[in-house]
């Protein structure tokens, strides 16, 4: 046997300072898995409630019912009852089965969107694990993903953002995979690359915003095999092309008019600017650790996709100042940082491990530190038991925050107190829904029920409860609006003629005319507050 | 492939056409700022920040990217 591989002797102090990293990653872990199981527990409740718990969540599940009955959702929306999308269809086509067998239920998409976070969760570890072989590293790695405050805010919606990241995260580990295998034996893999291709295009049809996770593959694969990605990327760019002008073609051009021009939307600086802040302030070890490691390789190796796409998802999160747009563009450079950080620290405890035990012990506890740190940055909870409440004051945090509704429609209310604790602020994203909260939306679907006619309304979900139609989709409604794309004679006629029977207004989204109408057409009812927001319920106005 | 040094070429490059794109929209009458506005500084600044970049990798040479 060499002197190297004879076990070294250690004294006792040796080995109490060698355990001692251990627990720091323990801890860690403990942490992680900790916000796993209050991710679940949101989760759960969200699959539990029947009504819009984001406003945009209801017209998705509108969506996935037209296309479950063979109809697109990119429509005219001049005309009754004044409804288009402005998402690509692929998410709701995968839900369609579900629907077909259980009915336009919220909990389908949610599903699907969980657990998509859970497969873009695991295809981090997996990335983190086929270079370090650590699996304590590859599971905290996996685990910051979902650990996240904006993956946790959205993962569980019945929204098509998460789905796209999983397909990106998918594109990315199989692309690297793929390029590894390739440069280690010189055998090429088209079949590889093809599903790589058919990933992204995926992801594409998911959501738009995926087209920078196409320039980061392709900018990889250029910086790798020049020409072979020229070739790839003709028959690429033929086949996204093609299906756009069939859906266009299918849908008489209101497929282009809903997903690209009414798109165009107003971008806001400030929004932009605090978005960044906020996110570097919550996610700052994941994204130090990804920075430093991409600068390392871009001087001091070869750039890794990993790298490229942090970069690239960085830079394109400026779009999140769009108008309507938000915390959840940053998903995708979340899911780089959490793979670069894997690989990082693989690399430093690699490095650390040919020279020292305290080395190793050094570089560990210092891991176990920073991955400790980063949950606690991350911090978000429920309140709501003693138990939890006792935790998260044991953590230095209050055990309920003050939140007062959000009234768009009525006068403002008193702060009240809210059992959900969450360091990205104050949001109405994250708080699981109640007992309470769908007691209050059965009322408002009650006070409509009154009536005959499907309601004039900002949430889809009212109408669906009661089957009824649902009228128009006010954001994508506002969006043809600014673009000066949408006639509203039609809806205006209506509305002046009091043809519906209840309006229900949540954050006042419609064009300035329609609401100008509803103010003269319909007065106020009702108030119902549900999920922290102040729906008025309106009933038409007696006329001269 | 693609080397450090091709790529610093590449950095550089876009570097100068952000700069030279960003005074010709002002020729061209776009922008609603007199002068440099905030969001031509900013294009200005991560214009300069990867001119930079792309000439610390010239020294690399023929190493892959």
């Amino acid at each position: 046997m060499s002197a190297q591989a004879m076990p070294q002797e250690r004294n006792p102090w040796q080995s109490i300072l060698s355990a001692l990293p251990w627990l720091l990653v323990g801890l860690a872990l403990l942490a992680f898995i900790g916000y796993l199981l209050i991710y679940l527990h949101y989760a759960w409740q969200l699959f539990h409630f029947p009504f819009d718990y984001d406003q945009g969540e209801g017209f998705e599940l509108v969506d996935t019912l037209m296309f479950s009955r063979g109809q697109w959702p990119y429509r005219d929306i001049d005309s009754y009852p004044f409804y288009s999308s402005n998402y690509p269809p692929l998410f709701h086509i995968m839900i369609v089965p579900l629907v077909w067998i259980f009915g336009p239920q919220y909990w389908t998409g949610r599903l699907l969107s969980f657990l998509g976070t859970l497969v873009t969760a695991g295809a981090i570890g997996y990335a983190v694990q086929r270079e370090g072989k650590r699996w304590w590293l590859s599971l905290l790695a996996g685990l910051a993903f979902t650990a996240s405050n904006y993956v946790y805010h959205v993962g569980p919606l019945f929204r098509q953002h998460m789905t796209m990241v999983m397909f990106e995260t998918l594109a990315a580990v199989l692309m690297t995979v793929t390029i590894d295998m390739e440069e280690a034996d010189g055998r090429k893999r088209p079949l590889q690359i093809a599903l790589v291709m058919l990933l992204l295009l995926a992801a594409g049809y998911t959501k738009q915003l995926a087209y920078a996770t196409v320039a980061a593959v392709f900018i990889f694969f250029f910086l790798r095999q020049t020409w072979r990605t020229v070739k790839w990327a003709i028959p690429f760019a033929i086949i996204t092309g093609l299906i756009f002008l069939w859906l266009d073609h299918s849908t008489n051009g209101s497929w282009m008019l809903n997903t690209i021009t009414a798109n165009i939307n107003p971008f806001v600086p400030g929004q932009a600017q605090g978005l960044y802040r906020q996110w570097f302030q919550l996610h700052i070890v994941l994204a130090m650790s990804a920075a430093f490691y991409a600068v390392y390789q871009l001087y001091f190796e070869r750039l890794s996709l990993y790298s490229i796409w942090f970069v690239v998802a960085i830079v394109n999160s400026v779009t999140a100042g769009k108008w309507g747009a938000g915390e959840s563009y940053f998903a995708t450079a979340i899911a780089a940082s959490c793979i670069l950080i894997g690989l990082a620290f693989n690399r430093l405890l690699d490095w650390s491990e040919l020279r020292s035990w305290a080395w190793k012990a050094a570089v560990t506890a210092l891991i176990g530190f920073l991955f400790l740190f980063q949950a606690n940055r991350f911090f978000h909870m429920p309140t709501h038991t003693p138990a939890l409440a006792a935790i998260a004051e044991a953590l230095g945090r209050p055990s309920f925050v003050s939140i007062a509704p959000q009234t768009s429609c009525s006068a403002p209310r008193d702060a009240e107190a809210i059992p959900y604790v969450d360091d990205a602020g104050v949001s109405l994203l994250g708080r699981p829904p109640t007992a309470a909260d769908s007691a209050a939306g059965r009322q408002i679907a009650a006070f409509i029920a009154e009536g005959e006619t499907a309601a004039f309304g900002e949430d889809a979900g009212f109408n669906l409860y009661l089957e009824r139609d649902v009228i128009t989709n006010p954001t994508q409604l506002l969006n043809l609006y600014n673009n000066n794309a949408v006639d509203l004679t039609e809806m205006l006629a209506m509305l002046d003629s009091q043809a519906f029977d209840t309006v229900v207004l949540r954050a006042q989204f419609y064009p300035p005319p329609v609401l100008d109408t509803i103010g003269q057409r319909y007065q106020t009812e009702e108030l119902v507050q549900m999920n922290g927001f102040v729906y008025c319920v309106m009933r038409p106005r007696l006329l001269d | 492939m693609v080397t450090k040094r091709q790529l610093g070429i590449f950095f550089i490059a876009m570097a100068l056409l952000a700069i030279v794109g960003s005074f010709a929209y002002d020729l061209a009458g776009g922008g609603q700022f007199s002068g440099i506005g905030p969001a031509q500084r900013l294009a200005l600044i991560s214009a300069g920040l990867v001119g930079v970049v792309g000439l610390t990798l010239l020294p690399l040479g023929d190493r892959p990217a």
